[in-house]
């Protein structure tokens, strides 16, 4: 490739990932209108919900005026915005004089472990899955690691989490009960193995049909005939290559990943962005929740960018990734 | 037998457990409202097959009523989906252009978003959570798959040669559409529905296990986190919980893979 090609491949490239990222502030833009609105337009008094049917008429006004919800819509909005843009949407119903977005900030580390952990080791679980699926190793037994994917995949966290958790921790005790406060590591690990594994399934899958359609590909018969071992050149020639479509695929999970989150801190009473927003839900403190949407729905468009810009910097072929 | 029928066998599972859960709703007199508080948690016995739950709610009665009504709202939500996402797909496939990045990538989009995110966003401003809101909060999102489906669908339907002969004769473009196009794209399209279900199904337990699901208590989530609460006194709640919840799931499924092999490759 000349040098003049290479360069305008990684234009492109760089030109996607920057239109990428305007539509994810777009994407963080409507997600905060909507909470915005749905707030304040759908029926219901936010002054009745958060003090109860039972508070006095004067109660609720000075409660609408402490939120500014007695202003114009529009007047409303502005403040809104400006809130977002200056991380201050007020300070917290449930936890006064601590701003909205502290609470959130708080929140934001265990549910990152937690969620960056699960990617690592599914991807580790996939990567590894579809090395296995596809490479000579275990001969016609590899049929039974797709197989076990497939299946894997089709699993629903929600029942198999607890499931899992029932025999590992309350039949096995091998992994610390939920709600313990001593989890530590090992809690967080196994919290996120949980996490981990239908991802590893679905990856296992596409990164498997990734090497298979690869298999065909000229210079991996070139390795071959240079002598390279199977495992040389899958781990050094063919997995690069494949890891366009293996990135692309954790973007599109990203969505799972958080809503698996959820359920998991959940399940073991762990800290983080879902229970301080369930805790917010439970409260009706609206800052909090406010912010905590509009910052997780952030960090989900930021980690999708990121993805598509690995995506675009490992294959600057360009087209729809 | 013919191969099609062979594959269509796929949809018994899920027949099967649509009709003993919504055939207990409407023949049984067990409701999972009534509440026995001295059989709270009570393990199976002859009486009660699948034992008590919280408060002495039989389980049999519960998870039948949460079934039915988590399929009835599945296939409502997804039957939206199929309605709505269908004709958009279609017509941005067909009009190319600009029109088409932007649907395919708004499809991608919404797919990929947390529905969790959406759902706090809309549930927040109801003080009690309905089967309703949740089925709504499950719309905004449910069109987007068999939207992009009828796109690529519509791109191939465009330049087929029936389609051309049509134009050729002098049909309009809204009689192209309406009796050559839309009836081609419908069958592979709906494939899509029991996939959709099957996420619907998924994501109302999800939300309800987290506290978010209908006030009433009567949903699989709920059943679940009752069983996570008991799970060390009465294990029984969760087994028959997760159970349910593989079931319904896993045979929406294999009846959507069953209508793909059998009618996706023509």
């Amino acid at each position: 490739m000349s040098a003049r090609l290479r360069a305008s491949a990684w234009g492109r490239a760089a030109a996607r990932v920057a239109s990428r990222g305007a539509e994810a502030l777009l994407v963080a833009w409507l997600l905060a209108s909507l909470v915005f609105l749905a707030m304040r337009l759908l029926p219901g008094d936010p002054a009745a919900l958060v003090l109860g049917e039972q508070a006095g008429e004067v109660e609720r006004a000075l409660f609408r005026q402490k939120l500014g919800l007695d202003r114009p819509l529009f007047l409303q909005y502005l403040s809104f915005g400006r809130g977002l843009l200056t991380l201050d949407l007020g300070d917290s119903l449930r936890r006064p004089g601590v701003p909205a977005f502290e609470v959130v900030a708080e929140a934001l580390g265990p549910t990152a472990a937690l969620a960056g952990l699960g990617v690592g080791l599914g991807a580790v679980i996939g990567i590894g899955g579809a090395v296995l699926s596809v490479g000579p190793w275990l001969g016609a037994r590899r049929a039974w690691v797709h197989r076990g994917a497939i299946a894997l995949a089709a699993l629903p966290l929600v029942a198999v989490a607890p499931l899992a958790t029932w025999g590992l921790a309350v039949r096995l005790r091998l992994v610390p009960l939920p709600g313990d406060p001593d989890a530590g590591l090992w809690g967080l690990l196994f919290a996120s193995s949980l996490l981990a594994l239908p991802l590893g399934a679905v990856l296992a899958r596409i990164g498997r049909a990734a090497l298979l359609d690869l298999g065909r590909a000229q210079f991996l018969d070139v390795a071959a005939a240079k002598g390279a071992r199977p495992a040389r050149i899958y781990w050094l020639h063919a997995l690069p290559v494949a890891s366009a479509p293996i990135a692309a695929v954790v973007a599109t999970q990203l969505g799972a990943l958080l809503g698996g989150a959820v359920v998991l801190e959940r399940l073991f009473e762990r800290p983080g962005l879902g229970t301080v927003m369930l805790e917010a839900y439970a409260a009706r403190d609206l800052p909090v929740l406010e912010a905590a949407v509009v910052a997780s729905g952030l960090l989900f468009v930021l980690a999708q960018t990121s993805a598509t810009a690995i995506v675009a910097f490992v294959d600057p072929r360009g087209g729809e990734a | 037998m013919s191969e099609r029928a062979r594959r269509l066998l796929a949809v018994v599972p899920l027949v099967l457990v649509a009709l003993a859960s919504s055939a207990f709703v409407l023949v049984s007199d067990r409701s999972p409202s009534r509440l026995e508080l001295e059989r709270a948690w009570a393990h199976p016995s002859a009486a009660y097959p699948l034992g008590s739950g919280e408060a002495g709610v039989d389980l049999l009665a519960l998870v039948s009523h949460a079934t039915a009504r988590a399929l009835l709202l599945a296939g409502i939500v997804a039957l939206i989906g199929l309605l709505v996402g269908t004709p958009l797909g279609a017509l941005a496939g067909l009009v190319r252009g600009r029109a088409e990045r932007i649907t395919a990538r708004a499809c991608d989009l919404v797919q990929a978003f947390p529905s969790f995110l959406l759902a706090l966003a809309v549930l927040a401003a109801v003080r009690t959570p309905s089967r309703v809101h949740i089925g709504a909060v499950f719309c905004l999102t449910a069109w987007a798959p068999f939207a992009r489906l009828a796109l690529v669908q519509a791109r191939v339907l465009a330049d087929a040669q029936f389609v051309d002969a049509a134009r050729a004769i002098g049909a309009s473009r809204a009689r192209v559409v309406l009796r050559h196009v839309l009836p081609n794209l419908f069958g592979p399209v709906a494939v899509q529905l029991g996939a959709s279900a099957a996420g619907v199904v998924l994501g109302e337990t999800a939300l309800g296990f987290v506290g978010l699901g209908p006030r009433d208590g009567v949903s699989l989530g709920a059943l679940l986190e009752q069983g996570v609460v008991s799970m060390l006194r009465a294990p029984h709640v969760l087994a028959v919980g997760a159970v349910a919840v593989v079931l319904v799931s896993a045979s929406l499924q294999l009846a959507s893979e069953g209508l793909r092999a059998a009618f996706a490759h023509r």
